[in-house]
């Protein structure tokens, strides 16, 4: 899932460390969500709601209504902006690459979310239907089931979720250290490659300069 | 000198989307600029905005001040000092009464066919756009955030009417409630740019 670049919603941005959007950026999704509130209702249809989404992102339909069913969580066939505002967090983490951090950070909810039918557990297939949205790769998931279903329903409960977004923090936070542990090294390697190739460039033009000397009369 | 302090409206606690009257958008309109009488109150500042009312016309008065000193009588500063509301009204009289010394401005700014004989309307358009940023800065999103907000939803809004008119008919009264709403927009938006070409 990727943002349109130029939408109004690529300008807004996530606090890294909360993941929540700063009050003036609220602010602004306030206006643009009543701005798209025709009928005066503070909600969104479904046809106003695929079109926005539709318009900012390059999701298909399907995957649209799937959101759209999946946020309509009184099955109003409106959505309010509580929502809206869930959804804009959602995108802008993804676009950012803070899905890990939202979902270590706002766990509950990404849960009751992803926790469709209100079972109080999720189960693989919940985590397929919502891949697009929240990035959880194959890998996780496979680890997410093998590893954490600790009552062995093979559904994971809440606790269950929560311990897994800390071990996915844990795992995420170690890979970007290595990430800037390798960028120094390479600035250090470039570094002391740049100081080899001027010495020599140093040493020729000692030489240059005291032959050029011995032509001063 | 004494200072009233302007109305303290909560523009500020507008979170509706709602535009607030008067239209802080008014403040920038070149038209409005050079009409010598201006029929736009200037917006008001909230109560929670750190610029009090005393504040910006003792700003705007000081640095009006430092312009004209030089040029004009200690009278006419003493009828400006007195006059405690900072209305563009009042203001405007003000400074026909101070005739053409004040150059200064583009002559960009102002529109051939509504120049005004004396030089009133560049100490405004001096004075104006400094204020109306200032205001806007405290209360609203920065113009071309609007702008962009207002593009966008205009397009949206327009594929949508689309859908309501296949989906549900062109005489429904949501699908004329949506195309209303569309040519609001539609006509905020010409005004604008009509505004920004002049």
């Amino acid at each position: 899932m990727k943002l349109k670049k130029g939408s109004f919603l690529w300008y807004l941005y996530l606090d890294k460390l909360y993941c929540l959007l700063s009050v003036r950026n609220v602010k602004a999704l306030v206006d643009y969500f009543h701005l798209l509130d025709v009928h005066r209702k503070n909600t969104l249809n479904d046809i106003l709601f695929y079109h926005f989404l539709n318009h900012v992102t390059d999701l298909k339909r399907k995957q649209i209504t799937t959101v759209f069913n999946m946020l309509d969580w009184n099955a109003e066939g409106e959505i309010g902006f509580d929502q809206f505002y869930m959804l804009v967090c959602i995108l802008l983490a993804q676009e950012n690459h803070l899905g890990e951090q939202f979902i270590f950070r706002h766990s509950r909810p990404v849960f009751e979310l992803l926790d469709v039918n209100g079972e109080l557990k999720i189960g693989p297939a919940n985590f397929h239907t919502y891949n697009f949205l929240f990035n959880i790769r194959k890998q996780q998931l496979r680890e997410l089931c093998r590893n954490f279903d600790i009552s062995g329903d093979r559904h994971i409960n809440y606790k269950e979720f929560k311990l897994f977004t800390i071990f996915s923090m844990d795992k995420y936070q170690e890979r970007q250290k290595a990430k800037r542990e390798k960028k120094e090294k390479a600035l250090i390697k470039k570094k002391v490659s740049r100081q080899v190739n001027e010495s020599p460039r140093v040493s020729h033009g000692i030489n240059g300069s005291e032959s050029l000397s011995s032509y001063n009369f | 000198m004494e200072e009233k302090p302007l109305k303290a409206k909560s523009l500020g606690r507008h979170v509706s989307g709602k535009s607030s009257e008067p239209d802080i958008r008014n403040l920038w309109t070149t038209a409005t600029l050079s009409q010598p009488k201006l029929n736009v109150p200037l917006p008001s500042v909230p109560e929670d905005s750190e610029l009090k009312g005393s504040s910006i016309s003792g700003k705007t008065h000081g640095w009006y001040k430092q312009k004209a000193a030089s040029h004009y009588s200690d009278s006419s500063w003493k009828e400006m000092d007195d006059k405690d509301s900072f209305k563009p009204e009042q203001d405007v009289h003000r400074r026909s009464s101070l005739g053409n010394h004040i150059e200064e401005g583009d002559d960009d700014i102002r529109t051939k066919a509504e120049k005004p004989s004396s030089g009133s309307s560049l100490s405004i358009s001096k004075h104006t756009p400094h204020r109306a940023y200032w205001v806007e800065q405290q209360n609203r999103l920065p113009l071309p955030l609007t702008e962009l907000m207002e593009n966008e939803a205009l397009e949206i809004l327009t594929k949508a009417l689309w859908s309501y008119r296949s989906g549900i008919g062109r005489d429904h009264f949501l699908t004329k409630q949506l195309q209303r709403y569309i040519e609001r927009l539609q006509r905020r938006q010409n005004k604008r740019l009509h505004v920004s070409v002049h």
